[in-house]
């Protein structure tokens, strides 16, 4: 695209490139305490899912501390967070469910996004009847109660697959819970998106660019969109610590993925013993505890970094 | 009203002829709205511009001047009337919408923006503000990309390296001259600068102007400078037209209008000019009351109101545009 000619053209560029928006955010960002920890928190989050396989001291299914009677057995130097009822490595199964609480919150946000940007998109540029019709759908899924409609559908689906083609999908429950929270998370992103290109397709800079003759898809896709992207990055970053609550949720009253390891279904094998056993529920409750405050913290920086009134 | 008011001739580049922009104005009721009357922003506006003249369009906030140079252009779309470019009727070009003719017609048309602080995308650099014309248009072979936006830069005044700066590191007077080098970048004839300057800081107002007169100059062109500042339109132009409620009222030759007004609106505009110079006796403003809403406009002559020389013919009969003497056009029953 431009980018490309435009390189070419300006091959004698000096190398000291002057802050964009996205590095004079970041400066902003990087001040901001609370945006920071989120930050941080996030960071570690995302490093322990992708090194789950190598720092975790014991295979997932290990369950050999069974055969030694040491099913929910206190913190040791063995179990560093103790056993839980089934003989797994309590530590283990938090690092392992890492990967699965960021798949189910991207994945969910990424589905999100899609429709979300979608349907705000259109609605905020051409205005009118397609606006007034596609609002009135958004406003529509806003009110529909969507954690017993996925709980349904989950229990649905896992019924209807048996015996299907479809039951040899590996972590088809958990691929079905992401695209669900997906499919009903995308309301606040579609109303954002759409405030974001009423405002800006008045811009007098997307005027110019009409003026200049450029597309409909270029003025949509180079001017508005990424002009439109810090609100939509802020509201992204909340949504994923949404979704990773809401497949805890699930996963806690028993709906979720039965191979997958999540930390709302620790909590649902072991709040039982939590007397007995506190070790097993409390770690990965504030496994929970710790993303989505990190994700929200992170929100929370963002928004105030790319919030202009602020503008030092 | 008819084309006859209108001259038309070999000279003219541009001949606006019944302009019109309504916005209707609904009540929005449970199920469906309904039209409640009807906003006249620009109501049967007709002029010509002549190769290689600046066409100054002077008056009130809301008077329509912006409208009327955004239709010219279709950045809205106006509700009737035709815009001459030679022979082609760009607006009934643009309604079509066949990419090719109105690309043609965008690379002769170009419009400097008022406020240089929203004209700019904030996310690109000055070179990819001013290589999208290139890469829309493409009569620039790609490699003289380079050397022509290092020209265009240095036309308006600024040096290559601005051309990796950001639009936020440069100062309000820079800006305009980017977006000045933006409107450039297509080789237009014909330029339209809506308030150019009213957005700068008073010190780089004068450089602005004189780099629009110099470039004028330059590269024959042909400008409709809109302004509601007078002592710029003076500077920059060579006929003024004096817009009031959405119609021309009073068209002449700049100092004619300056020395003589005829219509008692532009004696009333140009005497609100504040006078440096404390002997002189600040100039009394005749108008009386406020301009009325454009969805009530009055009966007859729609100035008058607010006119010290009405009389009953004014309440009535709507003055037409028609010539007054030399190159001047006034709409006045009473003409001073």
């Amino acid at each position: 695209m431009t980018e490309a000619p435009a390189a070419a053209a300006l091959a004698t560029a000096p190398p000291a490139r002057p802050p964009g928006m996205w590095r004079q955010g970041w400066q902003r960002f990087r001040r901001n305490r609370t945006g920071m920890l989120g930050l941080t928190l996030v960071c570690i989050v995302v490093l322990v899912a992708l090194s789950c396989a190598w720092i975790a001291p014991y295979e997932p299914n290990d369950q050999s501390a069974m055969m030694r009677f040491g099913s929910r057995e206190g913190p040791t130097w063995a179990h560093l967070f103790g056993t839980d009822r089934m003989g797994y490595d309590v530590l283990t199964r938090v690092l392992y469910g890492a990967p699965t609480a960021l798949a189910v919150g991207i994945g969910a946000m990424l589905v999100a996004s899609v429709i979300g940007i979608l349907i705000g998109g259109i609605s905020g540029y051409l205005g009118g009847m397609a606006d007034e019709l596609l609002m009135r759908f958004t406003e529509f899924f806003l009110v529909i109660p969507v954690f017993i409609v996925i709980l349904a559908v989950v229990r649905l689906f896992g019924i209807v697959v048996v015996g299907s083609p479809l039951e040899s999908i590996p972590y088809l429950n958990l691929m079905t819970i992401i695209l669900l929270l997906g499919l009903f998370g995308w309301p606040s992103i579609a109303r954002m998106t759409r405030a974001e290109f009423l405002r800006l397709k008045e811009m007098e800079f997307v005027e110019a660019a009409r003026c200049i003759g450029a597309t409909r898809r270029d003025i949509i896709l180079r001017h508005i969109l990424p002009n439109a992207l810090p609100s939509l990055v802020v509201i992204v970053a909340l949504g994923i610590g949404g979704a990773i609550l809401a497949e805890a949720m699930i996963s806690f009253l028993g709906f979720g993925d039965p191979k997958a390891i999540s930390w709302g279904q620790l909590l649902f094998f072991n709040y039982e013993a939590l007397k007995v056993a506190p070790w097993a529920s409390i770690a990965p409750g504030s496994a929970i505890f710790m993303t989505v405050l990190g994700f929200n913290l992170l929100a929370d920086g963002l928004s105030d970094a790319f919030n202009p009134r602020l503008k030092q | 009203m008819t084309a006859d008011v209108v001259p038309a001739g070999e000279r003219d580049l541009i001949r606006v002829e019944h302009l019109r922009k309504l916005y209707p104005v609904r009540r929005r009721g449970v199920f469906r709205s309904r039209q409640t009357g009807e906003i006249r922003a620009v109501d049967d506006i007709s002029f010509t511009i002549r190769r290689g003249e600046t066409l100054g369009l002077v008056g009130e906030s809301g008077c329509g001047k912006t409208t009327t140079a955004r239709a010219m252009l279709h950045l809205i779309e106006p509700t009737s009337g035709s815009a001459f470019f030679g022979d082609v009727d760009v607006l009934e070009v643009f309604a079509e919408g066949r990419r090719e003719d109105t690309l043609k017609i965008r690379r002769r048309m170009q419009y400097v923006f008022q406020d240089p602080y929203l004209s700019l995308n904030p996310r690109w650099t000055i070179a990819q503000t001013l290589l999208e014309p290139f890469r829309v248009h493409r009569h620039v072979p790609e490699a003289d990309w380079h050397r022509r936006l290092v020209e265009l830069l240095h036309l308006v005044g600024l040096e290559e390296y601005h051309a990796w700066r950001y639009p936020h590191e440069f100062s309000g007077g820079q800006r305009q001259r980017v977006g000045i080098a933006r409107a450039l970048a297509v080789e237009p004839e014909f330029v339209i600068c809506d308030e150019p300057v009213s957005s700068l800081d008073v010190s780089v107002r004068a450089q602005i102007l004189n780099l629009l007169v110099e470039l004028q100059a330059k590269l024959r062109l042909t400008y409709l400078y809109i302004s509601h500042d007078l002592s710029s339109v003076r500077f920059v132009s060579n006929r003024v037209a004096v817009m009031y409620l959405g119609k021309i009222v009073e068209m002449a030759a700049v100092d004619e209008l300056f020395s003589h007004p005829m219509h008692h609106y532009s004696y009333a505009l140009l005497t609100a000019i504040p006078v440096p110079d404390p002997d002189v006796p600040a100039g009394r403003s005749v108008l009386v009351g406020e301009v009325p809403s454009a969805m009530r406009i009055p009966q007859g002559c729609r100035f008058h109101p607010r006119c010290p020389a009405a009389t009953e013919v004014c309440r009535t009969v709507e003055p037409p545009l028609a010539p007054a003497g030399g190159d001047r056009l006034l709409a006045c029953h009473h003409p001073r």
